[in-house]
């Protein structure tokens, strides 16, 4: 297959390439009896595919049930499958008000650097107002699914059940740990812990993981009598306790049978060793500013003192692990099962590979056991290589992929990765974290490029973000604050958006309007007026016709139905039909500029007055005077001139017999 | 629900919704306790719009009330207007919808909130086109229904049979397009199109309606839609009308072609205060703020007016001053078509 020619900017025709995928085939089902004769595919909103079917009309003029057509909605594309479109709408609408204040904190701060001799625009005003945002959207993103199930404290209960974690929410937090939180607030390692915690059950999908360990053996724990007698409870304590979920090591210890009272006299020396074991992990010091409470664990700021209790702690595990006591230890499963967490513990590299499943499980384990001290992404991410290789993945997940992207430092990638995993609105809105959190990210995504059509990456992803937004009915209201951010296309593809807005729903022409006037498109709200009324004034409703023409100040259409109406009001001068046009006369009020050709209406009208005054047997000047002003009308039809001219010499010989 | 002599701060509650909301009235309560609304939703997801009647509990421990759904009734288009009439126990309801059909509910409140449909109007010459506004009298025997096609229609129907007929009433052929309609007396309505026209109807008349109205707007410049209107009890002579561009405009019959102008740019003499500058959907006198001297307002002054406008403003507007609150009233009777993204799609 050749290759794709370097001047592919202005548009060569790309080769389908012959190893391509077959195509998906999906049945539709349409419900109709006879065989079909005509089928028509057409476009809607957003993913919607219109298909009518239409079947053969029946030889012998029959109509039966079946015949006919149908008109089918189809609607590809899954989407995410753990959140709902009603979430999502739900996240899309939440997050205009973040990007909006985002947006116009950004423009400020730059009018206010122009002035000032400083260099950098950003002050520490500005990492607050980027947690700010990153906090407002992130508290989008919790799920709603998540039954809130009161927590018993059952003691047997090993994991809690809180809420629900999606992908979206864990990938966002990535992102937040790494680019929007200030430099110095980062005990990266720690937050990789923390993250771990919370969303390693993800992976139980693709790959095996701790948690799922975990959950599989809380079912199991109901049925065990003997808790230290099964290997799998010693496995998965040293499986948590390598990715560092103390709490729930110590709550497993803590079942061991040697604690029950019974038992207590004849196991001592057993249950001083579990408790020994327990009281070390639980004194593990941790390199972080502080716990959650309850947490387990001593924490650490500064680098001495973490250290000096880092040697200490070791020391005692040592101690520990020499001690004679474990030949007087009779039960052979806890023996074992406490020294080998003893080696996780001393951070022995095989035991932390045997006890993790996956290559982050490990990652974290090397990060608590090993190398507790290691900063700077480089190294953070030269050991994120050594781990895969010692556990290769087996398929690829998204937020592994993120999770590399990140630490290399490479902004394509963690975009690319955004792109294909999250959406669109994932990569528009985490731009903002991207360009503040790195400066090479910013310089990357801020830059104008030739092949973009003279845009940035961060504008083609807004406009992009916009499109998606416009081309479903829920959400094309909010595209416009997208679009407006974008400094080259943006007013024009507003201007676009508006314009293809349908004008039958009043609705959606009220609101068109609407944001025509907030960003003050004027030509946009005359045109869309234009159309409104013409449209109205074809499906005969006349009087709402007039008032859009007139709001748009279309002299020219309206002087075009003036003809019209002309010809009409020419035919029927009937008292009763007059009544009908006493409202779009009142409609177009008594300023003769805007009426446009419509003025002769009034003066028709003032005639009809004046006509039944003289029948009453008034003045006749006043008739005279609307006669005369009604001539005066520069456009007036024959027929209009006849009957008038009928009119006044009735008028003429009453005059001439009241007289 | 009373208020007690210091004002009660007022809360906001959202109560996101997944599908559109194209209408909502609250329904009259069976016991102080109870509080029942039914909302009109339109399900872009399915193309399925219909009528749900919800159970709205106060649930003062939590943070927020709680919508539950009681019954759900589908209707063959989407809700163009509701309205209701209070008569316990079994409110009825009036929805337009899109296709020009009037459908006429009853609701069970006692058993669950069960709705039925008592009655439908959906001949091809009813209305063409989309019906714009429908009011039900109180006592709910008849319903005005209005369109932009220019007819007014007056429905009635008797209690329990199905038996319904409408008559015509005006039909402008297009001429002339309602948007709003709205009962004084018995016989008697006002009903309001474009251009800030309002007319007023008397059934005893035929042929049109007795009264115009259409003040001396700047033409072009302040000149739009009128929404809706409202007619106090005790003031049958003034018609209070929102509608385009802000604007909040009271007519009072036996005053000359002059509005009123509460809110809006006005006639171009006196600018007024500006309190919104979009839509102003609904408008309703404010019933429910106890006022110690309401009965010693004179009749030619307005009553408190309660607005809610597109850009998402809900006020009262008084006379003279005006206040401004930006919360959600928690009072029975009180139009929550608030017109606004935010409770329109709110997942």
């Amino acid at each position: 297959m050749p290759g794709v020619s370097s001047d592919s900017a202005r548009g060569a025709l790309v080769p389908l390439s012959p190893e391509s995928p077959a195509a998906a085939v999906y049945p539709l089902r349409h419900g109709l009896k006879s065989p079909i004769s005509r089928l028509s595919i057409s476009w809607s909103r957003g993913n919607s595919l219109r298909v009518s079917v239409f079947a053969a009309p029946s030889s012998d003029g029959s109509v039966n049930d079946g015949d006919g057509g149908k008109v089918v909605e189809v609607k590809l594309g899954g989407g995410d499958g753990e959140i709902s479109e009603a979430h999502w709408r739900r996240i899309a609408y939440g997050s205009v008000s973040p990007f909006a204040l985002l947006q116009s904190r950004k423009n400020a701060v730059f009018s206010l650097s122009k002035f000032s001799m400083n260099s950098s625009p950003y002050d520490g005003d500005w990492w607050d107002y980027i947690m700010e945002y990153s906090k407002d959207i992130n508290a989008l993103l919790v799920n709603q699914k998540s039954a809130s199930v009161p927590v018993l404290d059952d003691p047997k209960s090993v994991i809690t059940k809180g809420e629900e974690p999606t992908s979206l929410k864990a990938a966002w937090e990535l992102l937040e740990m790494f680019y929007a939180e200030k430099p110095s607030h980062s005990w990266l390692p720690e937050r990789l812990v923390d993250w771990l915690a919370d969303y390693d059950s993800l992976f139980s999908g693709t790959h095996p993981t701790v948690h799922s360990k975990l959950v599989d053996f809380q079912k199991e724990l109901v049925n065990l009598q003997v808790v230290e007698d099964d290997p799998k409870y010693w496995e998965v304590m040293s499986s948590a306790l390598a990715v560092g979920w103390l709490n729930i090591v110590v709550k497993m210890l803590r079942l061991h049978g040697s604690y029950r009272l019974d038992q207590l006299s004849n196991r001592e020396t057993e249950n001083g060793l579990v408790e020994a074991v327990a009281v070390l992990i639980s004194k593990m010091p941790r390199m972080r500013l502080e716990h959650e409470a309850g947490k387990l664990g001593e924490c650490y700021k500064a680098k001495p003192d973490f250290v000096k209790a880092w040697e200490k702690w070791r020391g005692q595990i040592n101690k520990l692990d020499s001690s004679a006591f474990w030949f007087q230890c009779a039960h052979q499963q806890t023996r074992e099962g406490l020294r080998s967490m003893l080696q996780i513990m001393l951070g022995n590299a095989n035991s932390l590979c045997s006890a993790t499943y996956n290559w982050i499980e490990l990652y974290i384990s090397h990060f608590l056991y090993m190398r507790p001290l290691t900063v700077g992404l480089e190294s953070m991410y030269s050991l994120a290589q050594k781990s895969i290789q010692l556990k290769p993945m087996a398929s690829a997940h998204r937020l592994m992929g993120l999770i590399i992207g990140i630490l290399g430092e490479n902004t394509e990638v963690v975009l690319a990765e955004c792109l294909k995993g999250f959406g669109p609105w994932m990569v528009a809105h985490a731009i903002e974290l991207l360009t503040a959190g790195s400066d090479h990210a910013e310089m990357l995504l801020h830059e104008e490029r030739q092949n973009l059509g003279g845009i940035s990456i961060e504008e083609l992803h807004r406009l992009v973000y916009a499109q998606v937004l416009s081309s479903f009915p829920l959400t094309w209201q909010i595209a416009p604050i997208y679009l407006i951010s974008c400094m080259k296309h943006g007013m024009v593809l507003l201007q676009r958006l508006l314009s293809k807005q349908p004008v039958q729903d009043n609705q959606l022409l009220l609101k068109s309007i609407e944001i025509c006037r907030l960003y003050e498109l004027h030509s946009v709200t005359s045109n869309i007026m234009k159309i409104a009324g013409v449209h109205h004034w074809k499906h005969g409703r006349k009087g709402s016709g007039v008032f859009w023409l007139q709001q748009a100040r279309d002299e020219y259409r309206l002087n075009r139905i003036a003809l019209q109406l002309f010809d009409s009001v020419g035919k029927t001068i009937s008292d009763e039909s007059f009544k009908q046009w006493e409202g779009l006369i009142q409609l177009l009020g008594s300023d003769s500029k805007t009426a446009g050709g419509l003025e002769f209406l009034h003066k028709y009208r003032d005639f009809k007055k004046s006509l039944r005054q003289i029948h009453d047997g008034k003045a006749t000047d006043s008739a005279r005077q609307a006669v005369e002003s009604l001539i005066s009308v520069h456009i007036i039809s024959y027929n209009l001139l006849l009957q008038v001219t009928i009119i006044l010499s009735k008028i003429i010989t009453r005059a001439n017999i009241v007289m | 629900m009373a208020f007690a002599e210091s004002q009660n701060p007022l809360r906001v509650h959202r109560i996101p919704q997944s599908r559109y909301i194209d209408a909502v009235r609250w329904l009259s309560p069976v016991s102080p306790s109870d509080r029942f609304a039914a909302i009109a939703y339109f399900d872009a997801d399915t193309n399925s719009p219909s009528i749900e009647i919800a159970y709205v509990d106060p649930n003062p421990q939590s943070s927020s009330p709680t919508l539950t759904p009681q019954s759900s009734w589908t209707s063959p288009s989407r809700i163009s207007s509701l309205k209701t009439a209070h008569s316990t126990p079994q409110p009825l309801l009036a929805a337009a919808t899109f296709s020009g059909s009037l459908h006429i509910l009853a609701s069970d409140l006692i058993n669950g909130g069960v709705m039925e449909s008592e009655a439908t109007v959906s001949e091809l010459g009813f209305h063409s086109g989309p019906v714009s506004a429908v009011d039900l009298r109180e006592g709910g025997t008849e319903c005005v229904s209005v369109g932009e096609d220019g007819r007014v229609n007056l429905v009635s129907f008797v209690g329990d049979s199905s038996k319904l007929s409408y008559r015509r009433i005006f039909d402008a052929n297009g001429l002339v397009g309602y948007t709003a309609v709205k009962w004084a007396s018995p016989s008697e309505f006002a009903t309001g199109g474009y251009g800030f026209g309002i007319q007023w109807w008397d059934q005893r008349t035929s042929g049109g309606p007795v009264l115009q109205f259409k003040g001396n707007w700047c033409q072009g410049k302040t000149s739009g839609i009128v929404h809706s209107i409202d007619i106090h009890p005790s003031r049958k002579h003034t018609c209070l009308a929102g509608g385009s561009s802000g604007t909040v405009f009271a007519w009072d019959r036996r005053a000359a072609q002059q509005p009123i102008v509460l809110s809006g740019a006005g006639t171009g003499e006196a600018p007024n205060s500006l309190l919104s500058e979009s839509e102003v959907w609904e408008v309703q006198y404010d019933r429910y703020t106890r006022r110690s001297n309401i009965s010693n307002i004179s009749s030619t002054r307005i009553l408190p007016v309660m607005i809610c406008s597109e850009d998402g403003i809900l006020a009262v507007i008084e006379q003279g001053k005006q206040f401004l609150k930006h919360n959600y009233y928690e009072l029975d009777r009180t139009i929550a078509k608030v017109e606004t993204y935010i409770k329109r799609s709110h997942c």
